[in-house]
């Protein structure tokens, strides 16, 4: 039998991208483990992947937008969610009945922000890193104007509290969203027409047009799921941490695009792996939980993130031309 | 430029896409001046510069790699680097040690520039992507080297805000110095440096390098080499406006240039270079980065209530690049239409 086409063979080829972020997160278990005592238990493992899922989640944004092309980003995601942790938190008021009106005023300012975000992207053509980040600085100034009239108040609703922050004996809750979402994802781009055409615009815009597709609908849609995703998030965000503050979403923007690359999607477009996200993100905060936990302070852990992250790229997605 | 022959000067002018950005200018500078009393007093036109100059000198340096096919979102953070490093090289009482600190700062800034453009130019990663992780490298070095906002900058320094304000100074110099404010010589200074660029055979590379890659490649042009002079030439911009700070405030900060980072490509956007690369003009963008200060001043003058500005910021910011992207293609259909007639 060839070894090449084996069946065992074909799976590596295939997972390359997976099983290197997998191995590089084990080893960061590792040496964390010889370096720092106790890094290397369950209850360790499962807090970093519980503070992973959030950078997971805004993850997922980042990569249905940036799937369809179109140089395509979402630096909005933040202050979605930021916006919808600070409206919804008197929304709620601390009370379960009325969580759904939470919900719909976070879907509503999901669908308008991502409208927006989409009309300006996909059909005045403008570039989507500067129009998403223009949004986010909207976003920031509504918060500024809101919170300038009156304090933010209100608690999230016990329900979203045990889904977002509690978790049973040591199996974090937001595990299961996570869980849940994930096979979720996957079907809707890879086995539905949607999907296809996603990845088709992304791909290869002129092909995907040519075939029928209306590759400035794609993506507008694709940035009103990432908009409706993130001001859903902004749900688990205040969920966990029990009140709403002015920043509370931007630190994930950019380590959700990191944990996207990180995951093996290309920023280009046309392709994605919800699972290499997931990875990621996993990747990055078990990066981060090491070097805080070194006790290098903050000047060693930005050089430490900022010079592994720069190894990873040139490992990963250097693209160098063979002359 | 063929399509332009059969339209008359005043109609060339208006076609250049240039134009819009050139006409937003115009009517903000118009807002200001009747908005702010003293506008056109030489006191307040000095003051006008300094507080522009920075974000100028960053989105001149930024349209640069732009333009090259690339992205810098560590300018920010790079210039907060450069604060930290003339901070800690120069004693406040030794004049001499303010030219090692020169001398220094010029080999780190050129010394990012080259790790930026290896992964650009030679490695060939998303500039996003690459320019974020390096960002993290420059703010730690500035932590290490500053954890909290300080250190020391001989009294010569003072002469890159003001001329006139080194202690010792002549009669002349101080005369001069509250006239033609040295942030304004660094501008011109950083002008001049890219225009004798842009007149030699690497300043038409770095066009068509960003304008198609793989084409400059098969024409037999360096890119990755292109790409890292881009980079270099970011470098040496973002280092004219750390010269500027550390002349202005005599210290160093960590995390002073953060917020400059978004606002630079922001305005080298409205100034019209297309994030696509290869198109644009270093100089409009110029014009980029004077619209966004203005729209700051407007707000300021206009009584907004503090808590509005970023969300009016914002939304300018969408407006203006909106407007001149909708002008640029009306103007080139228009164009498209005249040239069929004739």
């Amino acid at each position: 039998m060839d070894i090449r086409n084996s069946a065992v063979v074909r799976f590596f080829d295939r997972h390359r991208k997976l099983l290197v972020a997998l191995l590089l997160i084990i080893f960061l278990f590792l040496l964390g483990q010889i370096t720092v005592s106790n890094f290397l238990s369950l209850a360790q493992i499962l807090l970093t992947v519980k503070l992973a899922s959030f950078i997971a989640l805004f993850g997922l944004c980042q990569m249905i937008v940036i799937a369809g092309g179109g140089s395509g980003l979402d630096l909005s995601v933040g202050y979605t969610a930021t916006i919808t942790s600070v409206l919804t938190a008197s929304v709620m008021d601390g009370k379960n009945e009325n969580l759904w009106l939470a919900v719909l005023v976070a879907l509503g300012i999901g669908i308008v922000v991502g409208s927006v975000n989409g009309a300006l992207a996909a059909y005045v053509k403008l570039p989507p890193l500067v129009v998403t980040l223009a949004m986010s600085q909207m976003l920031q100034g509504t918060i500024n104007v809101y919170t300038a009239g009156a304090n933010i108040t209100g608690r999230p609703s016990p329900v979203l509290q045990i889904i977002a922050a509690k978790s049973t004996g040591i199996f974090p809750h937001i595990l299961i969203i996570l869980l849940i979402v994930t096979p979720i994802v996957m079907i809707i781009l890879y086995k539905t027409k949607w999907g296809m055409k996603l990845f088709g615009a992304g791909a290869n815009e002129t092909a995907a047009y040519l075939s029928g597709v209306n590759v400035r609908l794609v993506r507008c849609v694709a940035f009103i799921l990432s908009g409706v995703l993130a001001s859903l998030i902004g749900l688990l965000l205040i969920g966990n941490m029990g009140i709403a503050f002015k920043d509370m979403g931007s630190n994930y923007v950019m380590p959700s695009i990191a944990a996207v690359v990180v995951g093996g999607v290309s920023l280009g477009g046309g392709d994605g792996n919800y699972l290499g996200v997931i990875l990621g993100a996993i990747f990055l905060q078990t990066l981060s939980n090491l070097l805080v936990a070194l006790g290098w302070g903050d000047a060693g852990k930005w050089v430490g993130f900022g010079t592994v992250l720069y190894v990873l790229l040139i490992v990963y997605v250097s693209n160098r031309r063979s002359r | 430029m063929g399509r332009l022959k059969g339209l008359s000067f005043a109609g060339r002018l208006i076609t250049r896409p240039a134009f819009s950005s050139l006409l937003i200018l115009v009517v903000m500078v118009a807002l200001t001046a009747v908005l702010q009393k003293n506008f056109f007093e030489t006191k307040s036109i000095v003051r006008n510069i300094n507080a522009f100059a920075p974000l100028i000198l960053l989105t001149m340096g930024q349209a640069v790699v732009i333009i090259a096919g690339g992205l810098d979102l560590s300018c920010g953070s790079a210039l907060s680097m450069l604060t930290c490093v003339l901070t800690s090289v120069m004693k406040k009482n030794v004049p001499a040690s303010g030219v090692y600190a020169l001398a220094i700062a010029l080999a780190v800034a050129l010394g990012m520039g080259f790790i930026n453009g290896v992964g650009i130019g030679y490695l060939r990663i998303p500039p996003v992507v690459l320019t974020y992780a390096t960002s993290y490298v420059w703010l730690g070095v500035a932590l290490f080297l500053r954890p909290t906002p300080g250190g020391e900058a001989v009294d010569w320094f003072k002469a890159f805000y003001n001329i006139g304000g080194v202690k010792g100074a002549a009669e002349w110099l101080k005369q001069l110095g509250a006239r033609i404010p040295s942030a304004l010589i660094l501008v011109l200074l950083g002008c001049a440096l890219w225009f004798l660029i842009s007149k030699t055979k690497t300043g038409r590379y770095i066009y068509a390098v960003g304008g198609n890659n793989d084409s400059a490649y098969e024409s037999g042009i360096d890119t990755a080499r292109v790409q890292m002079i881009a980079c270099m030439i970011n470098s040496v911009f973002i280092l004219l406006a750390a010269l500027f700070f550390v002349g202005q405030v005599q210290s160093g900060d960590a995390r002073m240039g953060d917020p400059l980072t978004l606002r630079a490509i922001a305005a080298a956007v409205v100034g019209g270079i297309a994030l696509t690369g290869g198109r644009g003009s270093v100089y409009i963008a110029l014009v980029g980065a004077l619209i966004l200060s203005f729209v700051n001043k407007i707000i300021f003058f206009a009584n907004i209530p503090y808590a509005f500005q970023t969300l009016v910021g914002g939304a300018i910011v969408i407006l203006a690049i909106a407007s001149s992207q909708a002008y640029s293609l009306s103007s080139s259909r228009a164009l498209l239409r005249e040239s069929r007639l004739s």
